[in-house]
């Protein structure tokens, strides 16, 4: 598939984004969140909302008519894409009139509510991020979409970029981050082992030409091969779905994907932690998550080949 | 069908509980329809086009037209890219005065500047010595206008594209059953069971083949196909042939040799309707030999096996020996033409496993596939009873159909072989006794004609007169040929000389090069019309291109003027003196005559016309409008009074006047002074009406008795003299033994007496290829062409959705091909360390080109083939200069000599069929191999963008075609937000 | 109704009559236009809803060309529906023709990436999807004759390749040429029920050999004998 920017920056940044959401609604639900002072908070709650935002904005610039967005989330009954457009539609003043309640303080008089509404807050952002997931994941024509794992990655993915933030802002707050250098390795470390899980799954093809043709074509021969795919120049689908790589490439980046954003922060945040405690190993840990990331996703489309390939001279995809 | 059909026609009741009804698509009363006739190829289908805000809406196939029964191919449904086709040439232009010849740089000039300097210089030219005009047209369909335009202006120099396109079909059908393929004949698609294609890769004849295909499919016959690719119909067929370029004449002489051999002929067919029984003087090497015995009447000879003796071989109630050999009384020893048949064919030349060795094809396939058609001949025999009575008076009571059916087409035709082999596909379908037979190979009214038609080729040129004949003919012994007392040729192209006696279609693809060569003579003016001589339509194009601006000493051009007329912007507009533009067939009046190339079907006398569907928008003129005004301005004698007035108005008055004959015109629907006649009768000034009331065609249909054996069938040839398609009722006699090719031979072998040739290359080439019973030869090219040094046959195929359409570069069509590439096997690809999609040389005696190659499994090994006339020149056609046709589109033409590159033969002779002069394309040997690592990017030979025509359009970016703002369908919100389910 | 196409691959001669015959009707109908882009420069290309892939099976000389056209398939289980957001995608109830509503399309591709067979085309000037409509715009008009309220790919079909009706309906053409000869589904493993069914080529047509004279039986053209046989 072919790799668009837009939604390449999308799926990172605005998971990314629920993801942080969601640690600081568990933050709240774990009684934790009465560690950080309100100004840091915030500071966070703004990076997290800002970074999904922005995602979603950007999700609508592949759009080829930009002006129809907002339906987007009308079909959320049949549709991943839309579940998720209406989850991040809805997630707004579920999110502001939470940041209101903490504003005011309204857990000093309502404490059970508010723990449900930080459970509610992490729950939904997961789901949102679940739902960005399954919006490739549901997709059986890209064999390497439709896992299980797409899912799981997304999360996982998500999830860790915004402990790396959050890391950092309360770092660089000079919060105690003693209780959860281990969880954020931990986190890291998961993200990794779901990813090579999901490379692992997605090796080798899983559809060719004989399913798409040899049913109809029905010969005994099991050879069928395309001679002219009937046109010379490109179509929209050769556009779109035609996107091709050199494995070699493919290879760098995935190596680069795993160093730059998992091995390479992992390692960072371990020296920050353990060994030589300096605030740049994690800004740099999250610069090379979020370049790693970008590779990630890159190689999440490149890698992804549509099954309309083999009728286009593909002999499996 | 039909009850699906009533369902969906009541819909309306199962919307009415419905959330998204649908919207009126269409406003019917905004929209008006008119028929004419197609003319994206030449196969001429009825189409319906529908118009609205005067756009074309939609062009359809018309259902009631016999052609095409309303479908159309993928050229029919482009009409529209065609007629809004930035090529299409704008006005009149005249070269730049000061420029150079072909560089494309024009000054629009006035219709009536134009015709004034037209008019003056064909007068002087008719007033001193016609025939130096020469007059070529491409694949158009006025022929017999054109032709009598030029037989009306004294030239000799006329001739249409068939010299180049397939003569040989034509031509061998004409010289032995009186009929062909395509526009002669078709396989009997209603009742065949087995049909044999030949060399037709994709094209003609283009809907009723498909649609016969179905037919066939339906009844489940047999579909073999006999291609070097397997590609277009040949996928779809039961049994693949794919043989050696060149070598399809072997294989049918072999299949007649397993038939032979097992004594599986029609032998009443033979006796009853061919001339296998006359007799033939045996005596080699002397005067007179292989000529038919004759009596003191000169009425040919045969033997009575009852009375034993000699007989008039076409008098009824004679049983006619069909072998043997006998003495004349006056002691001549004679033989059957079957006895000569049989000893030539059954002799092991012919044999499978010698034909497998030529062709490329097992022998047991070649056997095979001959006793299955001799199965479906005489096994499955089907009888169609209707009374019929034959040219005897004997009355039968049924038509025996023997089902085998054969097509073929440009792949036999276009080698130096092809009459031959088309002379032996028709003898393969006479011994199987399926020439116009239910189930067999029927003939096309006005066809069959006489063998062959009483016309002789015009070879008379008087300043000031018409020919005394048509420039074009059917010679039937030397004395026909178009040569002076000393053997030169006459025509410019040099047809009816020694070099091509029967070409009957004359050679255009040697025109330019005999006129610049001043050989025979030079001429002062060339007229192309929608004849692409700079590019496709020629042979050995780079140099072609060159010789069109070639000079002589003085500076004048060696071909001083030349007119191109067309309805677009073809490489050869750049290099005319003087351009006329042409309409669009959607913009005027035309006729698809019965004396033209009909359009009828086995069994309807059918022809059509064009009517003009939209008003140019352009400074353009019907070209044959344009003929009728020279030809009234050049006061030629048809187109005068006696009184020395314009007989004819304009070209609508002249179809309706103008009788060939008392009764005979161009169209023969509606005649009689109130349209109440068919084929014969009076001008009616109403027929152009009273067709396009009845959907521009006409379609008379046989009566039942009259559908078959009609060469023989009595009342169908009194018929067909009175609908005047022949010239009596004698019977039709197929000619198996030619003994009009006979004379020829004797000529070559010195032993006529009339005229001989001089050179002996062309009594070697008379002597060898002049067989009264066609034998195999290789093609000439093959023969002197090293096989080591150029070991592949390169042809050309012509795509489906592309072929005669590559006019215009339609923006629909072209976007399935662009360009093309040359393919390849594709294990001779890796044996040859030759890589799918890479670029490659591949080289001839007379050029190289560089090209993309692709590999196929479907294609012979020793072959290489590409789609034909894709490639174009940068710039023209309105296509940009980066346009894939000029940067990746190739053209074979460059490789292709029009002088057979062989050393012996003296002074150049052209490279095509000796008989026929059918240009010999496919006999092409080349040589592949890989393009460096540098060359992987680009066509060779490429060339330089010519200056654009005044007023030509800027190519647009986005092109959004429609008629309307479209009625949108719609979605109802309730209906987004309740359907479905949760996933 | 379950309305959708039998593609003959038998008959299928790859002329793609069908293809250009659904761009001219299409792009003046209610999806039109069909855009077409640098349609006299480089690479042309445009908006088609039907196109024609051809492919080989075999090695020479025994391989076999097989033309195959695809477009919609009008599954009963159109993911292309699934996947849409907003709801432009749908497939009506009454007829199953699967449809796009231009007015809601938001040009996210999406539903393209659902669809297996490459059935949807987006059109970039207009920023909308566009899609094989089965000609919805033809086959209820009451305007036209009957005989022609049917795709403008099946009218057109000069083999007779194609041919339209409903599914539901036991006695139409469509079903029974599918049941006879069993129409496929391509791709069927992904569950989507394409309506559309691919006939599949027939098995060769084997003709009966005529006897042949056994070697030493073949005779010599002298022995042969005249038969009487009056002109």
């Amino acid at each position: 598939m072919h790799p668009a920017f837009s939604v390449i920056f999308f799926t990172v940044t605005s998971g990314a984004g629920y993801g942080f959401i969601a640690l600081l609604g568990l933050f709240n639900f774990l009684y934790l969140g009465m560690l950080i002072d309100k100004n840091t908070f915030f500071i966070c709650a703004a990076v997290g909302i800002s970074l999904f935002t922005m995602g979603l904005i950007s999700s609508t610039f592949h759009l080829a008519n930009p002006k129809n967005a907002w339906r987007a989330f009308m079909r959320f009954r049949t549709s991943w894409l839309a579940r998720e457009g209406l989850l991040a539609i809805i997630f707004y003043p579920i999110i502001f009139l939470y940041l209101y309640f903490i504003y005011i303080d309204f857990q000093l008089d309502y404490f059970l509510l508010m723990q449900t509404y930080s459970l509610i807050i992490f729950v939904l952002s997961i789901i949102i991020i679940y739902c960005t997931g399954m919006i490739y994941a549901c997709l059986k024509t890209i064999p390497q979409w439709n896992t299980f794992w797409t899912p799981i990655n997304y999360i996982t993915i998500g999830v860790s970029l915004g402990a790396l933030i959050f890391f950092f802002i309360l770092d660089f707050n000079n919060y105690n981050i003693e209780p959860y250098k281990f969880y954020l390795l931990l986190l890291i470390i998961s993200s990794l082992i779901t990813k090579l899980s999901y490379y692992y799954s997605i090796r080798g093809p899983k559809h060719d030409i004989g399913q798409a043709t040899n049913a109809a074509i029905k010969l005994k021969t099991t050879k069928v091969r395309l001679l002219d795919v009937g046109h010379t120049g490109s179509t929209f689908l050769t556009d779109e779905f035609g996107y091709k790589v050199a494995e070699r490439k493919l290879f760098k980046v995935k190596m680069f994907a795993i160093i730059s954003g998992f091995l390479a922060p992992f390692l960072l945040i371990y020296i920050h932690s353990f060994i030589f405690e300096n605030i740049i190993f994690c800004i740099l840990a999250i610069s090379l998550a979020f370049l790693g990331m970008v590779a990630e996703r890159w190689l999440f489309f490149a890698q992804a080949k549509h099954v309309v390939n083999l009728y286009h001279g593909s002999q499996n995809v | 069908m039909a009850t699906k059909q009533d369902k969906l026609s009541f819909t309306k009741n199962a919307f009415t509980k419905n959330a998204s009804k649908l919207p009126e698509f269409e406003n019917h009363k905004n929209q008006t329809t008119k028929n004419t006739t197609c003319y994206m190829c030449a196969c001429r289908c009825g189409i319906k086009v529908t118009l609205e805000n005067n756009k074309i809406r939609y062009i359809q196939g018309e259902p009631t037209h016999p052609v095409n029964k309303g479908v159309l191919c993928a050229k029919g449904n482009a009409g529209i890219m065609k007629q809004i086709s930035p090529a299409r040439l704008r006005q009149p232009l005249m070269r730049k005065p000061g420029s150079e010849r072909g560089t494309s740089e024009f000054v629009p000039i006035s219709w009536e500047d134009a015709l004034d300097m037209l008019t003056e210089r064909l007068q002087k030219i008719r007033e001193t010595d016609p025939k130096k005009l020469a007059f070529f047209t491409g694949r158009d369909q006025m022929q017999a206008l054109t032709g009598l335009w030029a037989q009306q202006f004294g030239t000799l120099n006329w001739a249409a594209h068939g010299g180049f396109c397939s003569v040989n079909m034509a031509s061998a059908g004409l010289y032995t059953t009186g009929f062909s393929f395509w526009e002669f004949g078709d396989p009997d698609w209603d009742k065949t069971k087995y049909f044999m294609l030949w060399g037709v890769a994709e094209d003609h004849a283009s809907n009723p083949m498909k649609m016969g295909i179905n037919k066939l499919k339906e009844r489940g016959g047999k579909f073999v196909a006999v291609n070097p690719v397997r590609t277009g119909y040949q996928a779809v067929a039961d049994e693949w042939i794919p043989i050696k370029p060149g070598t399809d004449g072997m294989l049918a002489l072999s299949l007649i040799h397993v038939l032979l051999k097992n004594e599986l002929f029609d032998w009443e067919f033979l006796v009853r309707y061919t001339n296998a029984h006359y007799l033939v003087v045996d005596t080699p090497r002397k005067k007179g030999d292989g000529l038919f015995y004759r009596n003191d009447d000169g009425i040919p000879q045969s033997w009575d096996l009852e009375k034993n003796c000699l007989v008039n071989a076409i008098d009824p109630k004679i049983k006619p020996a069909l072998l043997g050999k006998y003495t004349a009384p006056d002691g001549t020893p004679l033989k059957t033409a079957f006895t000569i048949m049989t000893d030539r064919y059954m002799d092991d030349e012919y044999s499978p496993e010698m034909a497998s060795k030529v062709c490329g094809v097992p022998a047991k396939q070649i056997e095979k596939v001959a006793l299955e058609m001799a199965h479906v001949a005489f096994k499955e025999t089907i009888e169609v009873n209707t009374e019929w009575t034959d040219w005897t008076g004997k009355k039968h009571d049924k038509f025996i159909g023997r089902p085998v059916s054969m097509h073929a087409m440009r792949g036999i035709s276009a080698h130096s072989n092809g009459f031959q082999a088309c002379r032996s596909i028709h003898f393969l379908q006479v011994l199987l006794g399926s020439v116009d037979c239910p189930g067999g190979h029927l003939a096309k009214p006005p066809y069959p004609k006489h063998i062959v038609p009483p016309i002789k080729p015009g070879k008379k040129v008087v300043p000031g007169q018409p020919l005394e004949s048509f420039p074009l003919g059917f010679p039937t012994e030397p004395e026909d040929l178009a040569i002076d007392d000393d053997g030169n040729p006459l025509r410019i192209d040099k047809a009816y000389s020694w070099e091509a006696p029967i070409a009957n279609h004359g050679l255009m693809h040697m025109a330019v090069t005999n006129a610049v060569a001043g050989d025979p003579y030079e001429i002062d003016t060339m007229i192309f019309f929608m004849a692409n001589m700079a590019w496709n339509s020629t042979m050995n194009t780079s140099k072609i291109r060159e010789s069109l601006c070639a000079k002589n000493d003085d500076g004048e051009y060696k071909i001083p003027f030349l007119v191109v007329c067309d309805a677009f912007d073809s490489e050869t507009v750049g290099y005319a003196d003087l351009v006329l533009p042409d309409t669009t067939y959607l913009e005027r009046y035309d006729t698809i005559s019965i004396l033209d190339r009909p359009i009828s079907e086995p069994h309807a006398v059918c022809d059509s016309i064009r009517a003009p569907i939209l008003k140019p928008d352009r400074d353009v003129r019907p070209w044959q409008t344009v003929l009728v005004e020279l030809a009234s301005r050049l006061k030629f004698p048809a187109f005068t009074t006696d009184d020395g007035d314009r007989k004819f108005k304009d070209y609508k008055d002249f179809i309706v006047n103008f009788e060939k004959a008392p009764g005979i015109g161009f169209l023969a629907g509606w005649r009689g002074e109130n349209g109440e006649n068919s084929l014969r009768g009076k001008p009616n000034q109403n027929q152009w009406e009273k067709y396009i009331e009845n959907k521009c065609f006409f379609e008379y249909k046989l009566a039942d008795s009259h559908k078959y054996y009609r060469g023989v069938n009595k009342d169908y040839l009194e018929f067909a003299k009175k609908s005047g398609f022949t010239g009596s009722t004698d019977p039709i006699i197929i000619e198996l033994y030619s003994e009009k090719l006979q004379k020829f031979k004797l000529a070559g072998q010195g032993l006529y007496d009339g005229p001989q040739p001089k050179k002996e290359r062309d009594q070697f080439r008379l002597a060898n290829f002049f067989d009264p019973i066609p034998a195999y030869y290789i093609p000439l090219e093959h023969r002197c062409t090293f096989s080591k040094k150029y070991p592949f046959y390169a042809i050309t195929q012509r795509p489906m959705f592309m072929y005669h359409s590559w006019d215009s570069q339609n923006a629909w069509l072209r976007q399935l091909q662009a360009h093309n590439y040359m393919h390849m096997n594709i294990e001779k690809g890796k044996e040859l360390g030759i890589k799918d999609l890479s670029w490659v040389w591949i080289e001839s005696n007379t050029g190289k080109i560089k090209v993309q190659v692709k590999l196929m499994e479907g294609c012979q090994p020793d072959t290489l083939w590409t789609w034909n006339a894709i490639g174009k020149q940068k710039g023209k056609w309105g296509l940009s200069d980066d346009a894939n046709e000029s940067t990746k589109g190739f053209l074979l033409n460059h490789l292709i000599n029009e002088h057979l590159p062989c050393a012996d033969t003296g002074s150049p002779v052209t490279n095509s069929d000796p008989i026929t002069g059918q240009a010999a394309w496919y006999d092409l040997k080349v040589n592949i191999y890989p393009a460096g690592e540098d060359e992987q990017f680009g066509v060779y030979p490429n060339f330089e963008a010519t200056k654009d025509l005044p007023g030509r359009p800027k190519e647009k970016d986005i092109l959004r075609y429609n008629t309307k703002k479209p009625v949108r369908l719609s979605r109802s919100l309730i209906d987004i937000l309740t359907k479905g389910g949760f996933e | 109704m379950r309305l959708g196409l039998v593609v003959d691959l038998d008959k299928c001669v790859g002329c793609n009559a069908c293809a250009i015959a659904c761009k001219q009707w299409n792009t003046s109908g209610t999806s039109g236009s069909l855009t077409d882009y640098k349609p006299y420069g480089a690479d042309p290309s445009g908006v088609f809803f039907n196109r024609i892939r051809h492919y080989e099976t075999g090695n020479y000389p025994d391989s076999k060309t097989v033309h195959f056209p695809m477009s919609c398939m009008h599954c009963e289980e159109a993911a292309c529906v699934t996947v849409c957001p907003t709801g432009a995608s749908y497939k009506r109830e009454e007829d199953g023709i699967v449809l796009v509503d231009p007015e809601k399309c938001m040009g996210c591709n999406y539903c393209a990436w659902a669809c297996p067979y490459g059935a949807r085309e987006l059109d970039r000037e207009e920023g909308i999807m566009k899609k094989c409509t089965l000609c919805v715009d033809r086959i209820y008009d009451e305007n036209l004759p009957k005989e022609e309220r049917k795709p403008a790919c099946v009218m057109t079909c000069p083999t007779t390749a194609r041919y339209f009706g409903d599914f539901d309906d036991p006695e139409s053409e469509v079903s029974k040429l599918s049941s006879k000869r069993d129409g496929q589904e391509l791709f069927a493993e992904l569950g989507y029920k394409p309506v559309n069914k691919y006939l599949s080529p027939r098995k060769k047509v084997e003709i009966e050999k005529h006897e042949i004279c056994e070697p030493d039986l073949v005779r010599k053209v002298k022995d042969w004998v005249n038969k009487v046989v009056e002109l």
